[in-house]
């Protein structure tokens, strides 16, 4: 038998104690019908909107439709023990979820019970799962990066403390390959991570558990899972529970990063919700306010300044901005982004981060479009050296595309076109990266600084990747200083600068790759 | 799919305004009464709705059973409602029309169940403080059952107050385990 902590005898006395006996006025209602989750209960006169409603054996709902003669209301979990007529009851409160860095390294489901089978979670705090947003008084602009460790997005579409980035593709394109990089090179960089896993199969998010276990990233994260076998109400508040939960950072002068995988199966799981509710369906079947239940969502992440945290936390936490990034992913059609929910989360989102099933079945991973992948406001807190380094790349990269036509005319173009097209080549090739291999700032310097100079043209293409390992580890064996200097200070000096160009004049003498 | 009570509602409401005008809320009332025992009955529900039945029949059988009970308006009642296959709906505009008249004369019904048989005393002091919470007159109906251990629990509308102690003990216990 087992015991809990709750059952601690001055813990018990201390309940009993202070439980005051009062007579509980209330109001009740009749389960007038049950349908997939959804039931319709009459009564229930004082019910609000959002509000829990207590069902037989321990069991809660959600008050959704406020009708004229029932209350229309979704169950969460199971719902096959509640039948017709059956009594249920107001609570007066609106859903919590647990909250607090107790949760770290847990996976949880859409109400915060933990799943992971290591026993209970011992939070001190609960927290309402649908808050409204910081408003324009609390906000700060984004200034501070997110090191994704990818080099495609830190030079070309780089991400900022606070900044809602979406990731967008088919399916196999690498979607949640890139967001679980981003999560795994947050180590070290003081920010808390949370996966929220909607409507994916148990065995994929057991999967993502593992290689998070497996390269230490689980240190800093909470995974909250909503899997496809879960009730339609679960994958619908799963974002929102795992947006309260990054929330607890963000207010108390903390840096957070939440991965929404993916908000088009919310969509679909919000439709059904709908459907049933017998709400009218609009376009392609969705109601009316699935603009909402993203923009709402994606509103709340966001950098807040001193003030805001200092008012939050009563004084406690001083000079301090917080901040929650958002990396909402979505799911297109081949390649359809014009349908609803995908122009919906583009337009809601400061940027986007385009995945195409022609590069990833190319080689080219992490398949990023690098033409419509923009970020809008992450410019302004990408590093200055890569700042400085990575404006080639966009350059480089989009001069290509325009000349990618005539490539097969390659033996009639003239000298400069030939170079370009070959810049642009070699390019495409240096912003491949292998999974599960974030690079630091300095290494991706390197890199940059390398191709930007120029030292990369005479190298084979096949031969760019094997390269760069190849100099990031003579740099580092022989040249540790410029590495810590970068490091350090994250810009690159006239100095570095010098010292970078013999390390490298170095190594392609010494003919080491 | 409407509601029942969606439906049922112009029907009471309708009944209801002619019966003020006429001054004839408890006749009306209780020809509803007797309008929903009947129709209520197995037999005669699988009746009423059995579409292989033509209306007159069903008429003919409606009023010949109810004869004696129904007035010229409620013959007209039971016509219309065949008319308008509503007949299954008639326990719940009974029920709407009762209400209607309880607001109408400022009285609301109150279930108040006890653990035990309660004495005269008892039961007037409890309805006499309902009175003067919900600002109504009450009609109780008192119920006894053990099942609540001790206290009582009062149903007023959708308003239950519970004061007994089966319900503060298994508050006791949500209060244990959050």
């Amino acid at each position: 038998m087992q015991l809990s902590t709750s059952e601690i005898s001055e813990l018990i006395k201390s309940r009993i104690k202070d439980f005051s006996v009062s007579s509980e006025a209330r109001t009740q209602g009749t389960v007038v019908s049950v349908t997939d989750g959804i039931v319709r209960v009459h009564g229930l006169s004082n019910v609000m909107s959002g509000e829990m409603i207590e069902f037989p054996g321990n069991t809660f709902g959600l008050a959704l439709n406020l009708e004229r003669d029932s209350v229309g209301a979704v169950i969460l979990g199971d719902y096959e023990h509640i039948s017709e007529g059956d009594v249920c009851k107001c609570t007066g409160k609106i859903l919590e979820v647990p909250v607090g860095p107790e949760l770290i390294g847990r996976v949880v489901d859409a109400l915060g019970n933990p799943i992971d089978g290591k026993g209970p979670v011992k939070t001190k705090e609960t927290d309402k799962l649908e808050k409204v947003a910081p408003g324009v008084i609390a906000r700060k602009s984004v200034s501070q990066p997110v090191q994704t460790g990818l080099k495609a997005i830190d030079s070309m579409v780089p991400i900022g403390r606070g900044q809602r980035e979406l990731i967008i593709g088919d399916r196999q394109t690498g979607k949640t390959a890139v967001a679980i990089d981003t999560i795994i090179n947050q180590k070290g960089q003081n920010m808390k991570c949370i996966y929220v896993a909607i409507g994916q199969k148990a065995s994929t998010i057991m999967n993502v558990v593992r290689k998070l276990e497996e390269n230490g990233a689980m240190e800093y994260t909470t995974v909250v899972s909503a899997s496809a076998s879960d009730s339609a109400a679960l994958q619908f508040l799963a974002p929102y529970a795992g947006c309260t939960m990054g929330e607890y950072y963000r207010d108390r002068g903390e840096d957070a990063l939440i991965v929404y995988d993916d908000l088009t199966k919310q969509a679909i799981a919000y439709r059904q919700i709908s459907l049933l509710l017998r709400r009218p369906p609009g376009r392609e079947a969705y109601p009316g306010d699935v603009f909402y239940i993203h923009s709402r969502l994606l509103e709340r992440a966001a950098r807040v300044n001193e003030a805001y945290v200092e008012n939050f936390t009563k004084g406690k936490v001083k000079g301090k901005t917080g901040s929650l990034t958002a990396l909402p992913i979505i799911e297109t059609a081949a390649g359809d982004v014009s349908a609803f929910v995908p122009t919906n989360v583009i337009s809601i989102t400061d940027g986007q981060i385009f995945l195409e099933s022609d590069l990833f079945n190319a080689g080219v991973r992490p398949a990023i479009n690098a033409g419509i992948s923009v970020s809008r406001v992450g410019g302004a807190a990408q590093t200055k050296v890569i700042k400085k380094l990575g404006g080639g790349v966009r350059l480089a990269l989009a001069q290509y595309r325009e000349l990618a036509a005539f490539a097969q005319f390659a033996s009639d173009l003239d000298e400069a076109t030939r170079k370009q097209l070959e810049r642009g080549k070699m390019f495409t090739e240096l912003m491949k990266q292998a999974q599960y291999a974030p690079l630091t700032v300095s290494n991706m310097a390197i890199t940059l600084f390398a191709a930007n100079n120029g030292y990369l043209d005479d190298v084979p293409t096949e031969k760019v990747l094997s390269f760069e390992k190849a100099l990031h580890g003579f740099v580092a064996s022989k040249y540790k200083a410029v590495v810590d200097s970068i490091e350090k200070s994250l810009a690159l000096s006239e100095d570095d600068e010098k010292k970078l160009t013999k390390a490298i004049e170095d190594f392609k003498a010494s003919n080491a790759y | 799919m409407a509601e029942i009570s969606t439906v049922a509602r112009p029907y009471s409401t309708g009944i209801f305004s002619l019966a003020k005008e006429t001054k004839k809320l408890a006749e009306w009332s209780e020809i509803l009464h007797l309008m929903a025992t009947v129709i209520n009955n197995k037999d005669m529900l699988a009746f009423v709705s059995d579409p292989k039945i033509v209306d007159e029949e069903k008429e003919k059988l409606l009023i010949d059973l109810m004869g004696k009970g129904l007035s010229k308006e409620g013959i007209n009642l039971v016509k219309l409602l065949i008319e308008n296959k509503r007949l299954g709906i008639v326990a719940t505009i009974s029920k709407m029309f009762d209400e209607l008249k309880d607001i109408d004369q400022g009285t609301i019904e109150a279930d108040l169940v006890f653990a035990s048989k309660p004495s005269k005393e008892e039961v007037d002091e409890l309805i006499k403080s309902l009175e003067k919470k919900f600002k109504k007159k009450i009609e109780a109906n008192v119920k006894v059952d053990e099942d609540i251990i001790g206290g009582t629990i009062i149903h007023v509308g959708d308003t239950v107050i519970d004061a007994s102690v089966k319900g503060q003990l298994s508050s006791l216990a949500y209060n244990l385990k959050a």
